[in-house]
């Protein structure tokens, strides 16, 4: 198991320079001067220079590149132009955010998921069954921001039960050690608070959720039909153990297997779809920062932020495939 | 592409030449109630785009601010049966000429995507060695950023714009071709019938284009039709964070539903049509495509 971990380890470091290359290479290719938008309309020559030599943009190509590795080495990400905070202040500020966003939003595709998919199964070719197909095609053929509009609209607006922008009560003043509001919320022993992170979590958490949510239960669906013809699981029934025995520690246990591999693929279209989602609920996270700067043309995020994400993505899908092979013995020290 | 190629496959059932591939996936096809419900949508979707102006009751572009109160747009009523937007231009018919832009995206997103893919797939997968491990790495690079992000970035790059996005999403779509591709070549590759091809001597590039490409060519299908619907989504959703068609007459969907959250309380169908054509025209795509998936399964083959 230690030889597969170190072989993937040592796999990433190629794909990082790739990526460092691509995303250097592909801001340099970027319209437009930061220094003139920083500048705005009071840029003259003299102060687009001062800038650019601020920036290190005068210097040669590859001294950049070589600029950029050495302070990535170091841990640093740059600063941004238009706020003048570090990137990974910025990151630190930001990330927790969008990774409560996902978590809730994972968390809420395999709790409603998974039993869907299960019971889909179980009841082959009956309504519910039908439903569940339908179901899951209508959820993937949603666009998130659409989706996000009408919850906005029903839940906000309409009902007005839930909260449609940001993270916690405009007025709110409270302590956030960690960032991730729900956990600030405990660590403070603040049930308010921790409802209000909640109340705004709903939503957006259920918009970014809709597509994994159609895939969990389809293909848990596909896992349980698949699964429950095995001869283990007429073994279990034929020695005569309980229903709900074989259901649980048979039939779903090896169903989730392929499941757990579709969650990690899903994480990459989280990251993309929280450009979406943060934009619609004003969700102070990675994904609306990203898209203000591509319009602020803030170089240093964009790169800083980009890198980061491709990075979460590789070592997530990493860890995917590690415990992949960890909780399936039949491909375990894959060689 | 994949209902030409359908249409041939039936003529050459009407023919007399079953047991192809090809005409058994289109009878099993037909009896598949969603692939059929998937060819219509799309088919009525192709039909509005094809005929808008004949179908459209007004100019898609004519303003007429007179419409406009205070409080945001009158909704449905006879003359305008979707409504008008902010600025006075009827709803419906911004929506039937939209269907041509989301019809045109779609098919040079995917268009894109899968001739780069299929190249870098093919020549990775039939060459093998230096070329294969320096090809694929790049796509491994390429994936590990989130789709849409590379899009955002490719827009961002290109300056944005209807064609621009459709560029993006395509070239965004290149690794997946290319894996796809190359995976199934790799297994074709070693099969018995390009051994006895070689073996007689026919060209590698022959052996390439007319063996092993058309018999590793069902499953890109598949993500073909499946890459459409998903095209439109991101194409939207591009449009949507104002990176689309900068004249904002352009009737995209996606730009449509711009700010239309500024309009929730006042005149939430102009977010929802718009919403609900997109859904549609994926739906059908994505409709078309799990029929083919099954249709075209090997493993249930023989058993139409």
């Amino acid at each position: 198991m230690l030889r597969f971990v170190v072989r993937r380890l040592l796999l990433l470091v190629p794909i990082l320079i790739g990526i460092s290359l691509l995303i250097f290479g592909w801001i340099r290719a970027l319209p437009g001067s930061p220094a003139e938008s920083l500048l705005g309309e009071h840029s003259t020559p003299q102060a687009v220079a001062s800038i650019r030599h601020q920036y290190g943009l005068d210097k040669p190509i590859y001294v950049q590149y070589w600029d950029y590795v050495q302070t990535l080495a170091h841990g640093n990400l740059g600063t941004s132009i238009t706020t003048q905070r570090t990137i990974t202040y910025e990151i630190g500020h930001r990330f927790p955010a969008t990774f409560e966003l996902a978590l809730a939003a994972m968390l809420f595709s395999i709790l409603v998921g998974v039993p869907i998919g299960f019971f889909a199964a179980k009841r082959y070719g009956s309504a519910f069954d039908h439903l569940s197909l339908v179901g899951s095609l209508i959820g993937i053929s949603i666009p998130i921001f659409f989706l996000g509009l009408i919850l906005k609209w029903a839940f906000a607006v309409k009902l007005g039960w839930l909260p449609s922008i940001g993270r916690e009560d405009v007025l709110a003043e409270r302590p956030h050690p960690t960032n991730l509001f729900i956990l600030d919320a405990l660590l403070n022993g603040d049930p308010g608070a921790l409802w209000d992170a909640i109340k705004h979590l709903m939503l957006p958490a259920i918009a970014l959720g809709s597509i994994p949510l159609a895939v969990v239960a389809r293909i848990t669906r596909a896992a349980v039909l698949d699964v429950q013809n095995e001869d283990y699981v007429r073994t279990a029934r034929a020695k005569g153990v309980p229903p709900l025995i074989v259901d649980s520690r048979h039939v779903l246990r090896n169903a989730l297997l392929p499941v757990s591999t579709v969650i990690g693929l899903q994480t990459g279209l989280l990251l993309s779809g929280a450009v979406l989602t943060e934009t619609i609920f004003a969700w102070p996270g990675i994904g609306s920062w990203l898209k203000d700067a591509i319009f602020n043309r803030d170089y240093p995020v964009l790169q800083g932020g980009i890198l980061f994400v491709a990075v979460v993505f590789v070592l997530v899908n990493l860890l995917v495939d590690l415990s992949y092979a960890l909780i399936n013995p039949r491909i375990r020290y894959s060689r | 592409m994949s209902i030409a190629e359908l249409e041939a496959a039936d003529v050459a059932l009407e023919v007399g030449g079953g047991g192809g591939l090809w005409s058994e996936a289109w009878s099993r096809l037909r009896r598949n109630p969603g692939a059929l419900a998937g060819f219509a949508l799309v088919g009525a979707f192709a039909a509005v785009a094809i005929f808008a102006p004949l179908i459209a009751p007004h100019d898609p572009r004519d303003q007429n601010l007179a419409l406009v109160g205070i409080s945001c747009c009158p909704g449905p009523s006879a003359h305008h049966l979707l409504g008008v937007d902010p600025l006075g231009r009827d709803e419906l018919s911004r929506i039937i000429f939209g269907a041509r832009f989301s019809l045109l995206i779609g098919v040079v997103a995917v268009t894109v995507g899968l001739s780069f893919g299929l190249l870098l797939g093919a020549v990775a997968g039939y060459l093998g060695g230096v070329v294969d491990s320096l090809v694929m790495r790049l796509m491994d690079i390429m994936l590990a950023i989130p789709g849409l992000l590379l899009a955002i970035g490719i827009v961002a790059m290109l300056g944005p714009g209807l064609f621009q996005i459709m560029v993006a999403v395509g070239v965004a779509n290149v690794p997946i071709f290319a894996r796809l591709l190359r995976g199934s070549i790799l297994a074709q590759r070693e099969a018995d019938y390009v051994l006895a091809a070689r073996s007689v001597g026919v060209k590698r590039r022959v052996i390439l284009v007319s063996h092993v490409l058309p018999n590793s060519i069902s499953p890109v299908i598949v993500q073909g039709t499946l890459a459409l619907a998903t095209a439109i989504i991101d194409v939207a959703g591009l449009g949507f964070l104002g990176l689309g068609p900068q004249d904002p007459a352009t009737p995209e969907w996606g730009t449509m539903l711009t700010d239309t959250d500024r309009y929730l309380q006042s005149a939430p169908y102009l977010a929802i049509v718009p919403g609900v054509a997109i859904i549609l025209s994926v739906l059908g795509f994505n409709l078309i495509g799990d029929g083919l998936r099954e249709a075209l399964d090997p493993k249930l083959r023989g058993r139409a």
